[in-house]
């Protein structure tokens, strides 16, 4: 254990001496949680500006554009009724618009007439991939809904009342939180370890070590616990300005720190496993960012796995990182200690399969 | 002229050459070393494209410096793995401290110091650190105080908080010995220790050498410095080709390989090796010097005065006592420049 102890002071003392490795343990996270935390503050008056071209100018399409306004989500904007739609979206740079028919009026005072066939469509033009899209494709559809209903005398038979499903102190901080510890638990393990086992080798450092009592497996160990001490301080930073900037108040569970350890232990050891196979520093970079980065926007830590096409929802279930995301999310979120668990128990099985690999394939002799 | 037939000379003990104290344990501090410290026997490492050690045999006593010499990719470092414990035989036996390599080495892996060759330090440790750690690694709890101790042996006391990364070159390789002796070994290996410092380095380093040999240390040095083993060695072995090609103590070898006089035409060139040979004086050429070779120190005068009278256009004429360099032309055929075979 003394060994064990000396590797990891020897090794943690290196480690933060490099400026770049304590930048992304410990300052790098903060600078998520502060980024994310601006961002997602003031989430609650999100509007999306819908830039309107009116091209019947009627009392009626009036009408339907106070509709629009009604909906508090949407920014109404003019577009002159003589532009060409298509360069004015362009030579705007503009990403929703909608486009009120000139035979507007017309159609709908039809129907009120006794036309049961009489019809009209506005048209949204817009960027799919723009988060906004969306709002403005469900608000001008809600819009155009209501405005349908009045038309024609009708309410509407089911409503919805909103409800948050857990406690209403929790902010959007409290819902991130968990990603931002996940994602660091991914990266500084992984990307730390891939590394040094690439720099150990091309410096001969494992040789050297090979010539002291200090043991293969106790040199693994040894960064295990000094890559979850570091977590687990970059965990109360994050938790301290989380408290402290933006008054998050989700709940530091020891299931939590569990996931922290066993979240670690899993990184490090893929880690070690991707360091067997690369041979200097460049590749073990470019190899660490192969499977970091995409675990990273697959595994939840950014966007909820529900968003995302199916096939993906299926790729992320194979992802080690959507167990310790979703794991923490449900301790520290939703209180729901049996899921957490469950997937804490996966994450430390992974990692002790991931562990074995190393421990068994990784050598200090030459051959 | 390669031979593969092994020369083998009796032993003299050279006196120690010890320069102050050192202050690495006490001497010997497990007792007594058995006689026989390293035994080699049959010793071979095959690659698939080449035969990096093929079948050498060797002893090293306990208490001696022991040189191995040889050009760049002679096998001397897949030998020291070998014998470290780095790096499997493929067939042979090897024996260090009386345990076999392959299977026994846990046994005296605390007795055994290794600087690598081209060591590099940790560079955000100190010195100071450095040696601290290493010796928990084998097992010694060391003192801050122990600590500076053993880096006042090796040189660097001004220099024990410094990150490594900004020590010089050979301040670093003081460092790695440092590192190989703090867990106060009874067999050191030293590869390359002295590869690419200045001649002021080199020769401060020899000095930490012979202390280890007066501390009763055996030490194994690996070197393709012809005189680094001269200086240094009871004992040398010349590998090439995976071979050893002649072993024997540096003085008997220099005796048995011609240990006589040569007198060098500095800048004499072809020219003046033809107008030699023409006078019926055996001479070599050496670059652009030319050599004549005399094996008597009473024919040297004699030798002198002929060579003079011929009168070969020459920047200076000089005699030189032969050394292990002319050793290493005779017996592998070409000399050695920064490890590599010249000519």
């Amino acid at each position: 254990m003394k060994r064990v102890l000396a590797d990891v002071r020897a090794f943690g003392a290196q480690y933060l001496r490099s400026r770049i490795g304590a930048f992304f343990a410990l300052v790098f996270p903060i600078i998520l949680i502060l980024l994310f935390g601006a961002i997602f503050s003031g989430s609650g008056s999100t509007t999306v500006t819908i830039h309107v071209q009116d091209l019947d100018d009627s009392a009626i399409s009036h009408q339907f554009i106070d509709v629009l306004r009604n909906t508090t989500v949407l920014n109404v904007e003019s577009i002159p009724a003589d532009s060409v739609i298509g360069e004015y979206i362009r030579a705007n740079s503009i990403s929703t618009a909608l486009v009120i028919p000139s035979d507007f009026s017309e159609n709908i005072t039809r129907y009120r007439l006794g036309d049961p066939s009489a019809r009209v469509n506005v048209t949204l033009f817009g960027d799919p991939t723009q988060s906004s899209y969306g709002i403005a494709l469900a608000a001008v559809g809600g819009a155009a809904t209501r405005y349908s209903f009045g038309i024609v005398g009708a309410a509407p038979v089911v409503g919805m009342v909103p409800e948050t499903i857990v406690s209403s102190s929790l902010k959007y901080i409290d819902f991130f939180l968990p990603g931002v510890v996940g994602l660091t638990i991914l990266t500084t393990p992984l990307f730390g370890m891939t590394s040094v086992c690439a720099e150990y080798r091309t410096r001969k450092y494992f040789k050297f070590l090979a010539t002291t009592t200090l043991t293969k497996g106790e040199w693994l160990v040894s960064k295990i616990i000094f890559y979850s001490l570091l977590m687990l301080a970059s965990l109360a930073l994050m938790f301290v300005v989380s408290i402290v900037v933006w008054g998050a108040s989700v709940v530091l569970t020891p299931t939590a720190i569990l996931f922290i350890v066993a979240g670690t232990f899993e990184f490090t050891s893929l880690g070690m496993i991707l360091g067997l196979y690369v041979k200097d520093t460049e590749t073990a970079a470019a190899v660490a960012n192969a499977i970091g980065f995409p675990m990273m926007f697959l595994a939840g830590s950014f966007f909820p796995l529900e968003s995302m096409p199916p096939f993906l929802q299926s790729v992320a279930r194979v992802l080690p990182l959507t167990y310790v995301n979703e794991g923490l999310r449900a301790t520290m979120v939703f209180g729901n200690e049996s899921t957490a668990l469950t997937y804490l128990l996966i994450t430390a099985v992974a990692g002790l399969a991931f562990f074995l690999i190393p421990a068994r394939a990784l050598s200090w002799k030459s051959k | 002229m390669l031979t593969n037939s092994v020369e083998t000379e009796s032993r003299p003990r050279r006196p120690a050459r010890v320069r102050g104290k050192l202050h690495i344990g006490g001497s010997n501090s497990r007792g007594r070393l058995a006689e026989t410290v390293i035994e080699v026997r049959g010793l071979t490492k095959h690659y698939p494209d080449v035969k990096a050690v093929d079948g050498i045999d060797f002893e090293v006593k306990g208490g001696e410096i022991f040189s191995l010499l040889g050009p760049n990719g002679a096998g001397k470092t897949t030998t020291v793995e070998i014998l470290e414990g780095l790096r499997d035989p493929t067939s042979g036996d090897a024996r260090v401290l009386g345990v076999d390599v392959t299977h026994g080495y846990a046994k005296i892996r605390e007795r055994v110091g290794v600087l690598p060759q081209d060591f590099q330090p940790f560079d955000r440790l100190r010195p100071r650190e450095a040696v601290r750690y290493w010796a928990t690694l084998m097992n010694r709890s060391l003192s801050k105080a122990e600590a500076g101790s053993i880096l006042e042996t090796v040189g660097l006391t001004s220099r024990a908080d410094t990150y490594a990364m900004n020590l010089s070159g050979g301040e670093k390789r003081r460092l790695g010995i440092a590192m190989a002796l703090v867990g106060e070994p009874d067999l050191v290996f030293l590869d390359e220790p002295t590869t690419g410092l200045d001649p002021s380095a080199r020769r401060d380093l020899w000095g930490l050498v012979r202390e280890l040999k007066g501390k009763g240390k055996t030490v194994v040095l690996t070197t393709h410095y012809l005189d680094e083993a001269e200086q240094l060695a009871d004992h040398v072995a010349i590998m090439n080709k995976g071979k050893i090609v002649v072993r024997g103590a540096p003085d008997n070898l220099i005796s048995r390989h011609g240990g006589g006089t040569t007198i060098v035409l500095a800048g004499a060139g072809a020219s003046g090796h033809e107008a030699l040979i023409a006078r019926g004086i055996p001479a070599a050429v050496d670059g652009g010097n030319v050599l004549v070779h005399v094996a008597t120190a009473s024919d040297v005068r004699l030798m002198l005065a002929k060579v003079v009278a011929i009168d070969v256009p020459t920047t200076g004429i000089y005699t030189r006592r032969d050394t292990l360099e002319d050793v290493f032309l005779r017996v592998v055929g070409a000399r050695m420049a920064e490890g590599e075979l010249v000519g």
